[in-house]
C-alpha cells in the first residue's frame, strides 16, 4: 500500500515538477508566468497519442514531433500573449493574455481531439507493477530534464545567455545579447519541457483535455512552494505535492484530497509568500 | 480684481456644467434599464428569462468590477461565491439543516457568508503577486464545487437541491425579472457611488500607482478587505437569485465557463468603468442566444475576445465610448502656477517640529547605500540634497517616507520616532512627497488624480459612500473644491477633466505636486521635480516651491539642476557614496573645494 | 419551412397582448408541422448519448415525413445544443416554451440539466419525455407533464444488484464511484440498497476519476474480501484503470455497474483485451444478442430498417432506438387526435405496452416511469457489436 502511494505519488509528482520547471523557464527570460504551462503538459499527451497511436509513427520520431509541436505552441505564446504585453509588465496584462491563449488551446483540443480520455501508447513493456512505464518514466524524464538544464545553463553559451538575461535583463541587453530571440528560444524550450512532461506521463494521465487546467494548478503549486524561478525548489515541491496528494487520496478520499491540497497551497503561500526556498523580493521604488 | 468677478460667476456655470456632466453619465444607464424594463411587455417569457439572467450576472459583476476593474485584483474564480450564495439560500429556505428560514432572511445570511468568504478568498491578494492570487481564486472555485458534491446531507450532493421560491408577485418569470432588475439597478447605483467616492479613486490608485497610494496614507489591506466584503456579499446575493431562476441547482450548473464570463465581461467593458462592464455583461449573456450554431465554440470566442481586448483595445468598450478624451488638446499649452492661491490651500499654521535623521545606515546586499547619515528638515526652509548618481539621495528620501527600513539609525518628527518601513504612516504626519518617475493613474482624469491625494481627509465611511449619505456628499464636494484649488496653484486647472495619460511629462510633475498638496503637508519632499522641464518651467517651479516654503512648509529637494538648487535652497547637503560630503548654505557649498571639483565641475 | 434561429419580432405583438391580459395560451397549432423541441447535449463533455439519440430522432422524423407525416402534418424537430450545461438548458427550455411554442419536448439527456428544467416545464405544462436516470425527476404528482422512456437509476441499480447477488452470488461487495455529482449520488443509493438486500458492503469509495493509480483502493477492496465490485462512474478512463489494476493484482473479481464500462473507448485504454473480461455493464434486453449472436426479433427488424441509413458502429443501439421511440410517441399522440398539450399528456397516460424498439412502454396517470424494469439486464462489457452487447452469462 505504502509502496503504491510512493510509486504513484512520485510519478505524478515528477509530472507536476516538470510543469513547474516549465513555468520557471518561461519566467526566467520574461518575468511572466503563463497559464499555458499546464496546457502544454496536456498537449504532450495529446500529440504523443496522435502521432504514435493514430498516425502510427515510431516512438522516437513521435516524441520529436510532439516536442516540436509543443515548441511551436510555446513560440506562439511568446509572440501572441507575452511580447505585446511586456512593455507594461506592472499592469499584469500577461495574466489575461496567457489565460486567453490557454482557454483557446483547451477549447480547440476539446473540439478537435476529444473530451474523453484517449489512450496513450505503451512504449516500454518491461513488466508490471513498479516496472510499469507509467510509474518510472515520468521520474526518469524529470531527472533527464533537470540534468539537461543544468548542463545547458552551466556549460553552453546559450545557457549562459539565458542565465544572464534571467539575472539582469537590462545589463544583458546592454551587453548586446539578442534578448528577443533568447526569450523566444526559452519559450520553445519551456514548451518542449512541458510537452515532454505530458509525453512521459502519458500512460499515467492519458491523452485527456481535462489535464490542462489540472496541470495548470498542480504544476503551479511546486513553483509556489519552491520559490519562483527555482528549478530545484520546483522538483522538491513537485515530488512533495505528488506524495501529499496521493496520501490524501488514500487517507481522506478523492473528494477531500483536492481540498487538502488547496488548503496546503494557501497556508504555505500566506506563511511564506516567496516559497519555502525562495529569496526576498526586489526593490519597488 | 478681474479674477474676483470671474470667480464669482463660476458657481452658476459650474452647477450647470455639473448637472450636464452627471446627466451624460446617468443617461446610458437610464436607457439600458429603461429598455430592459419593457422587455417582458414587448416580448415573451423567454426574453424575460434571458434579461433576468443578465440582471443577475450583472449583480455579481458590478461587485466584482470593484475588485477587478477598479482595484485591479485578478480574481478569476468568482463563480465560487455565486455557488456559495446559491447553496446557502437554497439550503436555508428548504430547511434540511435548520428550521426553514424566511426567504429574505436567507438572502441576508447568504450575503453575510458571501462577504466573509469574499475576504477569505481575497486574503492572498494582500500578500501575493497577481498571478498567485489568480491561481488561488481558481483553486477556490474548484473546491467549492467539490464540497457541494461531497456534503450530500446538506447540499444534496450530485442530486442537488431545489432553489428558493419567491412569494407573489415575484414568483412568475416577469415578477422575478422585475425583482432582479430592481436589484441590478440598486447594485449599479451603489457601486457607482463607491466608484465615484474617495474609495473608488483609491482603488484605482492601488491598481495603477500602488507605491504612490502608500505615501498618501491609503491602507491597501483595509481598502481591499472592504471591497472584498462588498463584492462577496453582492456575488452571494446574486447566487441566491441564480438559484431561484434555475429553480433547481446541481454542482454542474456552476461551471468555470461562468467564471470566465464574469471576468471577461469586466475586461471587455473596460477597467475603471461601470457602463462598460454592464454592456459587457449584457453582450456576453446575449451572445450565445444569437449565435447558437457556435454554442460549442462560445468559450473559445470569449477567449479570443479577451485576447483581442488585451492586445488591441486595453481600454475596452469604455475607452471606445470615451468621446470626450478624443478631442485634441491644445498643443502649445504652458503651465503657469498661481502660487498666490496657496494660502487658501495651506491654511494650517506652520509647524514647529523638525524631521531629524540620525545615524541612518542602509545596505542592499554588499552595497552601502547610506552610511551614517544625519539630516534635518526644518519648517519653512528648503533643504537641497545633491550628489552624483548612486550617492543615496533618493534612498534617503525613501527612508524618510518609510519605503526602506534602515538597518540602523532613527527618523523622528519632533519627539516621535517615525516607524521604519511603514510608508502608509507618513501622510497622517503631514509628510508628502513626489516621485522621480511620476506615479499617476493614467486612466483617471487629472482632477481625480489630484483628489486621490486627499483620500485620508474624507470623513465618511464606505457604507456612507455606498448609500450616498450626506457625509459622503460633503466629502466629495470638499475634495473636489480642494483639488481644483490645488490644480490652480500648480497651473493645471484647464486640464482638470483630461485623462492623465494624455499629459506631457512636465505636466505630470506638477500634477504630482498638486496631489501632494492635497495632504496640506507640513513637509514636502520632491524627487527631481525639474527633470524634463524647460528652462521657463523650472523657473516657475522654483517660484512655486519658494511660495510653498513661505507657507511654513519644510521642503526637501532632491535635484540635479544645480541652478535651481542654489537659487532656492536655504540649506544644502551634498552626498557621495552614502555619506555627507558637505553641508551648509548655498554660498558655503559653492566654496567647498571637494564639491566644486568633484561635482559642480569647476 | 425552415425555422430561423430565434426570431425576435415574430409573434411579438400577440405575445405582448397575451402578457398584458395575463392570458396563457394552452391551445397549440392545429395545422402546419408538429414541432418537437429536442434538448440535446450535442457537444461538450457528455455528448455521446445525445449524438446517438439524435440519429434515432432524425431517422424517425425522416421515416414519418416520408410516409406523409401525421394526418398530413410533417414533423419538425427544433434542436438546441445545451452542451450539458444546466444554465443553457434552462434558457433553451424557456425559449421552446415561450418563443418557439413547441408541441412537446424530448430531452434533455443529462440528469443535471433535467433537474433544472423539470420544474420549469411543469409550470408551463409542457409535455416532456426524457431518458435521464435520476429517480426524483419522475413524479406524476409534482410533474404530471414529465415522462421517462429509459430506466431510472434505481432500475439500473436493481439490475446491478440482482446480477451481483443472485447470479454472481456475491455476499461481500465493494462499491466504487467517481467524485462527480452522479458518482456520489449513485454510490450512496447503491450502498443503501445493497445493505437492504442483505449484502455486506465491505468497502466503498469515491475516487477522483483522474487519479493515476487505483491500486490502493483495489487493495483495500481485496483485503476486505470483496467478491464483486460495483462501479458507478461515467469516466471511461477510470473504468480502464480499474480493469488494468485488477489484472496487475492478479485478481479475478467481477466488475458490475454503470454502462460506461462497456464504452468502446475502453478498448484502447486497457493494457490487454483480457483485462476487459468479467466486466458486466448495464444493458437492455432489446439491445442484447444471445449466444448465437441474435437480437430479439423486434430489434432485428429495427436494425434492418436502419441499415445503410444510420451508422451504429460508433454509438449504442439503445440510444438510437430511444430517440426513435421518443419521436414516434409524440407522433402517436397526434395520430390519436391530440390537439393540445393536455391531450398529449392524457394520451401518454393511457399508453399501455407500447411496442417501442428500445422497450415496451407503459404509462399510467400515477406512474411515469415507462420502461419495464425486467428488461434492464447486464451485458458482457467487451462484446460490443454495432451498438449491441452479448447478454451477460447467467440469464435465463
Amino acid at each position: 500500500m505504502l509502496a503504491s502511494i510512493l510509486a504513484s505519488g512520485l510519478a505524478v509528482g515528477a509530472v507536476y515538477a516538470l510543469i513547474g520547471v516549465t513555468y520557471n523557464t518561461m519566467f526566467s527570460t520574461s518575468r511572466v508566468m503563463s497559464f499555458t504551462a499546464g496546457q502544454l503538459g496536456m498537449l504532450g499527451g495529446v500529440f504523443g497519442s496522435l502521432f504514435v497511436l493514430r498516425l502510427g509513427l515510431p516512438v522516437i520520431p513521435g516524441l520529436i514531433a510532439t516536442l516540436l509541436c509543443c515548441a511551436v505552441v510555446g513560440v506562439i505564446t511568446e509572440i501572441l500573449a507575452v511580447r505585446p504585453v511586456l512593455k507594461s509588465l506592472d499592469q499584469h496584462l500577461y495574466v489575461l493574455s496567457t489565460l486567453a491563449l490557454a482557454l483557446m488551446v483547451q477549447q480547440i483540443t476539446a473540439i478537435e481531439w476529444s473530451t474523453e480520455p484517449q489512450p496513450f501508447p505503451k512504449i516500454f513493456d518491461i513488466g508490471p507493477g513498479f516496472l510499469d512505464q507509467k510509474f518510472w518514466l515520468p521520474i526518469a524524464a524529470c531527472a533527464v530534464t533537470i540534468v539537461g538544464l543544468e548542463f545547458l545553463y552551466r556549460r553552453t553559451l546559450v545557457g549562459h545567455a539565458f542565465v544572464a538575461i534571467a539575472e539582469d535583463n537590462f545589463a544583458a541587453r546592454a551587453l548586446g545579447l539578442p534578448e528577443r530571440n533568447l526569450r523566444m528560444a526559452s519559450y520553445a524550450l519551456a514548451a518542449a519541457i512541458g510537452g515532454f512532461a505530458g509525453f512521459a506521463g502519458g500512460q499515467l494521465l492519458l491523452a485527456f483535455v481535462a489535464n490542462g487546467p489540472l496541470l495548470n494548478f498542480y504544476g503551479f503549486v511546486p513553483v509556489a512552494l519552491g520559490g519562483l524561478g527555482n528549478n530545484r525548489g520546483a522538483v522538491v515541491g513537485g515530488l512533495a505535492l505528488g506524495l501529499f496528494q496521493q496520501a490524501a487520496n488514500f487517507l481522506v478520499g478523492g473528494i477531500f484530497s483536492s481540498v487538502a491540497v488547496f488548503v496546503m497551497f494557501i497556508v504555505v503561500l500566506l506563511a511564506a509568500p516567496q516559497g519555502l526556498f525562495g529569496s526576498s523580493s526586489a526593490r519597488r521604488v | 480684481m478681474k479674477a474676483d468677478t470671474s470667480a464669482a460667476a463660476i458657481p452658476d456655470r459650474k452647477t450647470e456644467r455639473h448637472w450636464r456632466d452627471s446627466a451624460i453619465h446617468v443617461l446610458p444607464f437610464l436607457a439600458i434599464f429603461g429598455f430592459a424594463a419593457i422587455v417582458p411587455m414587448v416580448t415573451n417569457d423567454y426574453w424575460a428569462l434571458i434579461a433576468t439572467r443578465a440582471a443577475i450576472y450583472w449583480m455579481l459583476v458590478s461587485g466584482l468590477n470593484l475588485v477587478v476593474g477598479f482595484a485591479g485584483q485578478l480574481a478569476i474564480g468568482y463563480v465560487a461565491l455565486l455557488t456559495l450564495g446559491a447553496y446557502t439560500t437554497s439550503v436555508l429556505v428548504s430547511g434540511n439543516v435548520l428550521p426553514p428560514f424566511p426567504l429574505f432572511a436567507a438572502f441576508g445570511v447568504a450575503a453575510l457568508f458571501g462577504a466573509i468568504f469574499g475576504v477569505i478568498v481575497g486574503l492572498p491578494a494582500l500578500r501575493l503577486r497577481t498571478f498567485y492570487f489568480a491561481m488561488s481564486t481558481l483553486g477556490f472555485a474548484t473546491i467549492v464545487t467539490q464540497i457541494a458534491l461531497a456534503w450530500q446531507s446538506v447540499t444534496g450532493g450530485g442530486i442537488g437541491i431545489a432553489g428558493p421560491e419567491f412569494p407573489p408577485p415575484f414568483n412568475t418569470t416577469t415578477g422575478l425579472f422585475y425583482f432582479c432588475l430592481g436589484c441590478a439597478v440598486l447594485g449599479t447605483w451603489m457601486t457607482a457611488n463607491v466608484a465615484h467616492s474617495r474609495f473608488g479613486r483609491a482603488l484605482i490608485a492601488i491598481r495603477d500607482a500602488e507605491v504612490a497610494t502608500e505615501s498618501l496614507g491609503i491602507s491597501k489591506p483595509k481598502m481591499l478587505v472592504s471591497i472584498f466584503l462588498l463584492a462577496g456579499a453582492f456575488a452571494a446575493f446574486a447566487g441566491g437569485l441564480f438559484a431561484t431562476l434555475q429553480t433547481y441547482i446541481t454542482p454542474d450548473a456552476f461551471s468555470f465557463d461562468l467564471s470566465v464570463l464574469f471576468f471577461i465581461a469586466i475586461l471587455i467593458g473596460g477597467r475603471g468603468s461601470i457602463l462598460g462592464p454592464l454592456l459587457g455583461t449584457i453582450i456576453l449573456t446575449l451572445l450565445p442566444e444569437f449565435a447558437a450554431p457556435l454554442a460549442a465554440w462560445s468559450t473559445f470566442l470569449y477567449a479570443v475576445l479577451l485576447l483581442a481586448v488585451v492586445l488591441v483595445a486595453p481600454g475596452g468598450i469604455a475607452a471606445l465610448l470615451d468621446f470626450k478624451n478624443r478631442r485634441p488638446l491644445q498643443s502649445n499649452r504652458a503651465i503657469i502656477p498661481r502660487p498666490a492661491v496657496l494660502p487658501e490651500l495651506l491654511s494650517r499654521e506652520s509647524a514647529h517640529t523638525t524631521i531629524a535623521l540620525r545615524d541612518i545606515s542602509l545596505s542592499f546586499g554588499a552595497v552601502r547605500a547610506i552610511d551614517g547619515l544625519n539630516l534635518d528638515i526644518v519648517p519653512a526652509r528648503i533643504h537641497g540634497l545633491i550628489g552624483p548618481n548612486g550617492s543615496g539621495k533618493t534612498t534617503t528620501l525613501n527612508v524618510i517616507s518609510g519605503y526602506y527600513a534602515p538597518q540602523s539609525g532613527t527618523v523622528s518628527l519632533g519627539d516621535t520616532e517615525l516607524p521604519r518601513g511603514r510608508p502608509e504612516t507618513r501622510a497622517e504626519h503631514g509628510i508628502a512627497r513626489t516621485f522621480q518617475t511620476p506615479r499617476t493613474v493614467g486612466e483617471a482624469s487629472v482632477l481625480q488624480n489630484v483628489m486621490i491625494g486627499g483620500t485620508i481627509a474624507g470623513q465618511g465611511t464606505l457604507v456612507e459612500s455606498l448609500l450616498s449619505l450626506p457625509r459622503h456628499r460633503a466629502d466629495e464636494r470638499m475634495l473636489e473644491e480642494t483639488a481644483r484649488l490645488a490644480l490652480r496653484v500648480v497651473g493645471l486647472e484647464s486640464l482638470a477633466s483630461v485623462r492623465a495619460d494624455r499629459l506631457q511629462h512636465s505636466e505630470l510633475r506638477f500634477l504630482e505636486i498638486a496631489r501632494a498638496l492635497m495632504l496640506r503637508p507640513r513637509f514636502l519632499m520632491l524627487d527631481e521635480p525639474a527633470a524634463g522641464l524647460s528652462v521657463d518651467e523650472i523657473a516657475r517651479l522654483g517660484g512655486l516651491i519658494k511660495e510653498i516654503k513661505g507657507q511654513g512648509v519644510g521642503v526637501l529637494l532632491v535635484e540635479h539642476h544645480a541652478d535651481l538648487i542654489f537659487d532656492i535652497c536655504d540649506q544644502i547637503t551634498v552626498l557621495n557614496l552614502g555619506r555627507v560630503l558637505a553641508a551648509g548654505t548655498p554660498s558655503e557649498i559653492r566654496q567647498h573645494k571637494e564639491v566644486v571639483s568633484a561635482y559642480l565641475g569647476g | 419551412m425552415k425555422i430561423t434561429r430565434r426570431e425576435f419580432t415574430k409573434g411579438t405583438a400577440a405575445a405582448a397582448g397575451a402578457a398584458a391580459l395575463g392570458l396563457a395560451s394552452p391551445a397549440i397549432a392545429q395545422s402546419g408541422p408538429i414541432r418537437i423541441g429536442w434538448l440535446a447535449a450535442l457537444t461538450g463533455a457528455s455528448s455521446a448519448p445525445a449524438i446517438g439519440f439524435d440519429r434515432g430522432v432524425k431517422f424517425a422524423t425522416e421515416t414519418i415525413n416520408a410516409a406523409g407525416g401525421v394526418k398530413g402534418r410533417k414533423i419538425e424537430i427544433i434542436t438546441r445544443d445545451t452542451q450539458g450545461d444546466p444554465t443553457k438548458a434552462v434558457n433553451a427550455t424557456q425559449e421552446m416554451i415561450s418563443q418557439l411554442k413547441v408541441d412537446a419536448v424530448w430531452g434533455p439527456t443529462n440528469s443535471g440539466e433535467s433537474l433544472a428544467i423539470t420544474p420549469i416545464m411543469s409550470r408551463a405544462k409542457m409535455p416532456n419525455i426524457h431518458p435521464c436516470v435520476i429517480d426524483s425527476l419522475i413524479d406524476a404528482q409534482k410533474f404530471p407533464n414529465a415522462f421517462r422512456i429509459a430506466p431510472s437509476n434505481s432500475q439500473w441499480d436493481d439490475a446491478v444488484r440482482r446480477y451481483t447477488l443472485q447470479i454472481l452470488k456475491a455476499k461481500k461487495v465493494a462499491v466504487i464511484g467517481d467524485t462527480t455529482g452522479y458518482g456520489v449520488a449513485a454510490l450512496n443509493a447503491s450502498v443503501a440498497a445493497l445493505k437492504k438486500d442483505g449484502a455486506e458492503v465491505v468497502y466503498q469509495a469515491n475516487i477522483d476519476a483522474t487519479q493515476p493509480d487505483m491500486t490502493p483502493d483495489m487493495l483495500r477492496a481485496k483485503n476486505a474480501g470483496a467478491e464483486a465490485i460495483v462501479v458507478w462512474s461515467t469516466s471511461t478512463g477510470m473504468d480502464a484503470r480499474l480493469f488494468n489494476t485488477r489484472a496487475n493484482m492478479g485478481w479475478d473479481v467481477a466488475f458490475v455497474g454503470h454502462p460506461s464500462m462497456s464504452s468502446g473507448e475502453i478498448k484502447a485504454l486497457i493494457d490487454k483485451p483480457a483485462n476487459w473480461e468479467k466486466v458486466y455493464a448495464v444493458g437492455y434486453r432489446s439491445c442484447s444478442y444471445d449466444a448465437n449472436g441474435k437480437l430479439p426479433p423486434h430489434s432485428e427488424e429495427f436494425v434492418s430498417k436502419l441499415k445503410g441509413k444510420t451508422e451504429l458502429k460508433d454509438t449504442l443501439l439503445w440510444w438510437v432506438a430511444g430517440g426513435y421511440d421518443a419521436v414516434t410517441l409524440v407522433a402517436k399522440a397526434f395520430q390519436e387526435g391530440a390537439a393540445s398539450h393536455e391531450d398529449i399528456i392524457k394520451y401518454w397516460n393511457s399508453v399501455k405496452n407500447y411496442p417501442g424498439y428500445f422497450g415496451e412502454y407503459t404509462f399510467t396517470p400515477t406512474e411515469h416511469n415507462g420502461y419495464p424494469g425486467k428488461d434492464v439486464v447486464m451485458s458482457d462489457a467487451s462484446t460490443a457489436k454495432d451498438g449491441t452487447f452479448r447478454l451477460a452469462p447467467g440469464y435465463a
